[in-house]
């Protein structure tokens, strides 16, 4: 990891723009061709943000938690990490955006057909979920190569993805949305982007479900 | 001809040599690994070491003249404490930007103070051969620690001030940071009780102090995060009763 330059870093850094871009403008398709250049661009934002916001906080993990790395080999495993989930976004992108033109489009009174909404929300979400476990499977290694011990490895990973939970969360929180509602104008950031958070929201529906 | 498949990733380069990083437990004596000894110049080598050789810290604590180190120590909890302040006081802006990290590292400082006689007596009745300054490095150390982990979580708290408006979520967001910045600070006060021969018992004791003391000054130097006419609040207040007042205004 001391050998990586720039080159590699800038080839990285590309590598999310473009994948995580793809599979943006896809997800955003369904609602409108402007939704699709809004979340190609807030997508790879918001894993560029989080590896940078959560750097130093991972950086001082990392050694705390028994794998000895400094705060640019973390942000580099975090950043490599990433970068194997934005190659399968990237991968995955036409099948996404296949299934997705095969579906109703996501507009104000348009035919909605429950199932094909059900299935493109269910795919995005299995896609979303593989290449994060894929690329975290990744970086177990790697944590486990460089600090020799499995259970350190694990505390660090363990570490990481719940800064990168939170500050994750909250980002994608406050650049929504991504589909977009077919009931609301496309627009990049929503007029209350600032209000709230995600855990609240979160919070705060939970609570609804219960007292019901 | 070259016989390296051309799927398989590279090999990783070999890997250095680090026994325990991070963790300042081991049962070697302090200065037995030549990395312990190792001078320690300045705050942003002492926040090196205690992130990636606590050993290193207190062996130079236990070394003639440690004078230097602690004030490495103190001046990164004050200078850190004094950060992340003014991430808190963002959340209401202001007065806060300058109040809140006033009291921060105020706060800090004389929750330490307060509880340096007790560590130190609790590390006598446990047998542990300890010098009131270096019981006073190991508190330095914790503060440090806690604070350098408090800064690393400071853009989290930043996002997370500039989108809610909700006293509560930001009192409980900060608490949570704290605690764990409290946990290694622990874990590292803990390891050096051990290597001055002492029994964790009294220590253990000795945190529920902490805490308690810390928590009450949060409460006794409020409002840290929201805001009020004075500086200081007029009216004394237990913390758990502070919390549970504005959980029901949530």
């Amino acid at each position: 990891m001391e050998r990586v330059g720039l080159q590699s870093w800038l080839f990285y850094v590309f590598v999310i723009i473009y994948g995580a871009g793809l599979f943006g403008a896809s997800l955003g398709s369904w609602r409108a061709p402007a939704q699709a250049l809004y979340t190609a661009i807030k997508l790879p934002l918001i894993i560029l943000l989080t590896s940078l916001g959560n750097g130093l906080l991972n950086a001082t993990l990392a050694p705390l938690l028994g794998v000895n790395l400094s705060l640019r080999q973390s942000l580099l495993a975090v950043l490599m990490s990433f970068t194997i989930a934005a190659v399968i976004l990237g991968g995955f992108s036409p099948i996404l955006y296949f299934l997705i033109w095969n579906t109703p489009l996501l507009e104000a009174g348009a035919t909605t057909n429950a199932f094909s909404h059900s299935l493109v929300l269910l795919c995005e979400t299995g896609m979303i979920a593989f290449a994060g476990i894929a690329a975290n499977v990744r970086l177990l290694q790697l944590l486990g190569e460089l600090s020799g011990s499995a259970s350190s490895a694990r505390k660090v990973l363990f570490g990481w993805l719940a800064g990168n939970l939170l500050l994750g969360g909250q980002l994608a929180w406050m650049l929504r949305p991504f589909v977009g509602s077919p009931y609301l104008a496309v627009e990049f950031l929503r007029p209350n982007a600032m209000e709230g958070n995600f855990f609240e929201a979160v919070f705060n529906h939970a609570a609804k479900l219960f007292s019901k | 001809m070259n016989d390296a498949n051309p799927n398989q990733p590279p090999e990783l380069p070999p890997l250095k040599s680090s026994a325990t990083p991070g963790s300042p437990g081991g049962s070697r004596p302090l200065g037995e690994d030549p990395r312990d000894r190792e001078a320690i110049s300045g705050p942003l080598t002492a926040v090196e070491a205690m992130l990636r050789n606590p050993r290193r810290i207190l062996y130079h604590l236990r070394q003639p003249g440690p004078g230097h180190v602690l004030f490495a120590l103190l001046l990164i909890a004050v200078l850190c404490s004094l950060v992340y302040g003014v991430v808190v006081g963002t959340f209401s802006g202001n007065t806060k930007l300058w109040a809140t990290p006033v009291k921060m590292a105020v706060g800090l400082v004389i929750s330490a103070l307060i509880c340096l006689p007790s560590l130190y007596i609790f590390s006598c009745l446990s047998g542990a051969q300890a010098r009131l300054s270096e019981v006073f490095g190991m508190i330095a150390g914790m503060l440090a620690l806690m604070t350098v982990l408090l800064v690393g979580f400071a853009p989290v708290a930043w996002v997370f001030s500039q989108s809610t408006e909700s006293l509560a979520a930001m009192g409980a967001l900060h608490l949570a940071f704290w605690l764990v910045a409290t946990y290694f600070g622990i874990r590292f006060l803990s390891a050096g009780f051990v290597h001055f021969s002492g029994n964790p018992t009294g220590l253990r004791v000795w945190v529920v102090l902490f805490l308690l003391v810390m928590l009450q000054m949060s409460t006794a130097l409020r409002p840290i995060i929201g805001t009020a006419d004075t500086f200081l609040p007029k009216e004394k207040k237990f913390f758990l009763k502070h919390w549970f007042e504005h959980l029901d205004k949530a």
